[in-house]
């Protein structure tokens, strides 16, 4: 099934997350509110603007089953919106409960945990903010993970045990801490990660490879490993029990966002603009190829060497190089060819935000993209197609 | 408007600064070790070279190459050695030689072609001959290599 595609906006979208059913669907439009989208069958329309944060939206999540949402952003704030029915007109409208996370940096990125009942928000006050609801109060309260985190924290994700949290962070590592809080959480049972789980308990560390930040960490469905993609073009798989560290990497741009679609497979993207699909076991990693069909309806000699080094040698290189080696000015009227800036992908910039779409059993069959093109791109995790260039080039070394 | 305040220092006020030495590891060897390591290196080159295994002297400059503080002078051993390759390499041959090396020989290759280029006029430093081997190393090793080269706080 080709891969459906939605134009939200002509801005940046900074994150985007549906509701359980997926006919709704909250998005940031880089700036100070979210905004919620309502599915008419064909297209997305706007319905409700959530405004209380005064900057930038970094990041939101919607709790499935509680249908919660909560956003966090620059303001060093993050809200906590459930749908309450208006006094005057019993309307069910979105109602803010700030959170206090005790942090004097922006928030990045916010997660709930698989219960609900907690979320997680990274922040560049180098800490993670564990969030939690006191009923005695009535309010969200927070616990700090501070050590031994030395930077900004870019992304979390949740164990499926509620208690594990991995982090990766501006300090070039991905950690994995444990995030129990004894109010809430039942003593989890052992994990490959470890057996005694007290607060703030450093459970795993790991560097990127070529000392790039670690921009997305993913646990797999069953929990016992961990995926972390990092700014030096590669991905890492982690396996604690060694441990076995399985890393690829890239020829392309770094990615920026990961996700498991089952235990054997990851699906991650970034600056290179379109879906790229992992597969492997304890045994090795590989790259299976992309989810973006390159034969659409270009031509095959539109997309040079698709997933080469000259893939994004379009427009903008071709209008400098033949400036440069041939003085000419595209402007002055140059062929429609070097005026193209559009890329031969389905995403027109950077994608940084990959989410599971549609489940079936324990496998994830969909995945939603959304990136600073505006663009939101529901593909079918099946539909990969390989890098025959690329494989070619690597089978040679 | 005022720009002096820019310059401030604010990491001197910050107990917990972060220190250039826990970007990444140390190379647990000692500096005079590392030295001694690359004139062996150097010698082991010339005897390639003399062999004309181009390949072969590759990867024993780039195997392991001196990073950190305080092996400046291994450091610039091991530019010059690999410059004397470089240069001496045929421009059809060097595809093929690049292919051989592993990745991180490759990674480490795009390191010293950049700090060569940061080095214009020093020793027989050669812009076209660098520019020749990155464009070759591009087209091998993606732009990948060259985002590696731009992360690695182990600078060569």
């Amino acid at each position: 099934m080709a891969p459906q595609v939605f134009t939200l906006a002509q801005t940046p979208i900074t994150s985007h997350v549906f509701s359980a059913d997926r006919s709704q669907l909250a998005v940031s439009l880089n700036s100070n509110d979210a905004q919620i989208f309502s599915s008419n069958g064909q297209e997305w329309v706007p319905t409700e603007t959530l405004a209380e944060h005064d900057k930038l939206i970094t990041s939101i999540d919607w709790a499935p089953n509680s249908n919660r949402i909560v956003t966090c952003s620059q303001d060093r704030n993050a809200y906590v919106w459930q749908e309450t029915p208006d006094p005057d007109t019993g309307k069910l409208v979105w109602k803010p409960t700030l959170v206090l996370l005790r942090i004097n940096r922006a928030a990045t990125h916010v997660k709930w945990s698989p219960l609900e009942d907690k979320f997680a928000v990274a922040s560049g006050a180098r800490a993670i903010a564990i969030c939690s609801f006191d009923p005695e109060n009535n309010w969200w309260v927070s616990k700090l993970l501070k050590k031994p985190i030395r930077s900004t924290v870019l992304s979390i994700d949740w164990h499926p045990n509620n208690v594990l949290l991995a982090a990766g962070s501006a300090d070039m590592k991905a950690r994995v801490f444990s995030a129990y809080i004894k109010e809430v959480d039942e003593r989890p049972a052992a994990t490959v990660w470890g057996s005694k789980l007290p607060f703030n308990t450093v459970c795993g560390e790991y560097t990127s490879p070529a000392g790039g930040w670690v921009h997305a960490v993913g646990f797999s469905p069953s929990g016992d490993v961990l995926a972390f993609a990092s700014h030096d073009s590669s991905i890492s798989i982690v396996y604690p029990g060694g441990p076995v560290v399985h890393n690829i990497r890239m020829q392309s741009l770094p990615f920026v966002t990961l996700t498991w679609t089952s235990e054997d497979v990851i699906v991650a993207a970034g600056h290179d603009c379109r879906p790229i699909v992992f597969s492997g076991s304890e045994a090795g990693w590989q790259e299976a190829g992309t989810l973006d069909d390159s034969t659409a309806p270009k031509s095959a000699e539109t997309r040079p060497g698709v997933g080469g080094v000259g893939r994004l040698k379009t427009g903008a290189f071709a209008t400098f190089r033949d400036a440069d080696s041939r003085g000419q000015s595209s402007i002055s009227g140059g062929g429609s060819q070097l005026t193209n800036t559009k890329l031969l992908t389905i995403h027109q910039n950077t994608i940084t935000n990959i989410r599971p779409y549609e489940v079936r059993g324990n496998e994830v069959t969909k995945v939603s993209t959304s990136g600073v093109d505006g663009m939101l791109v529901i593909w079918d995790v099946n539909a990969v197609t390989g890098l025959s260039g690329r494989l070619g080039g690597a089978q040679l070394r | 408007m005022a720009s002096a305040f820019r310059k401030i220092d604010i990491d001197a006020y910050d107990e917990d600064a972060l220190q250039e030495s826990e970007l990444y590891e140390a190379d647990a060897r000692d500096p005079a070790q590392v030295l001694d390591e690359a004139r062996q290196r150097q010698a082991a080159v010339r005897s390639s070279l003399a062999k004309s295994d181009v390949a072969g002297a590759l990867s024993v400059i780039l195997d392991n190459a001196p990073y950190g503080p305080n092996v400046d002078e291994a450091k610039v051993l091991t530019l010059q050695t690999l410059l004397t390759i470089l240069n001496t390499t045929k421009a059809t041959e060097i595809t093929g030689v690049i292919k051989s090396l592993s990745q991180d020989s490759q990674d480490t290759l795009m390191k010293y072609l950049y700090k060569g280029m940061a080095m214009p006029g020093w020793g027989d430093i050669s812009g076209s001959v660098l520019l020749g081997w990155h464009e070759k190393l591009t087209e091998v090793a993606g732009v990948g290599c060259i985002v590696r080269t731009m992360t690695d706080r182990r600078t060569v």
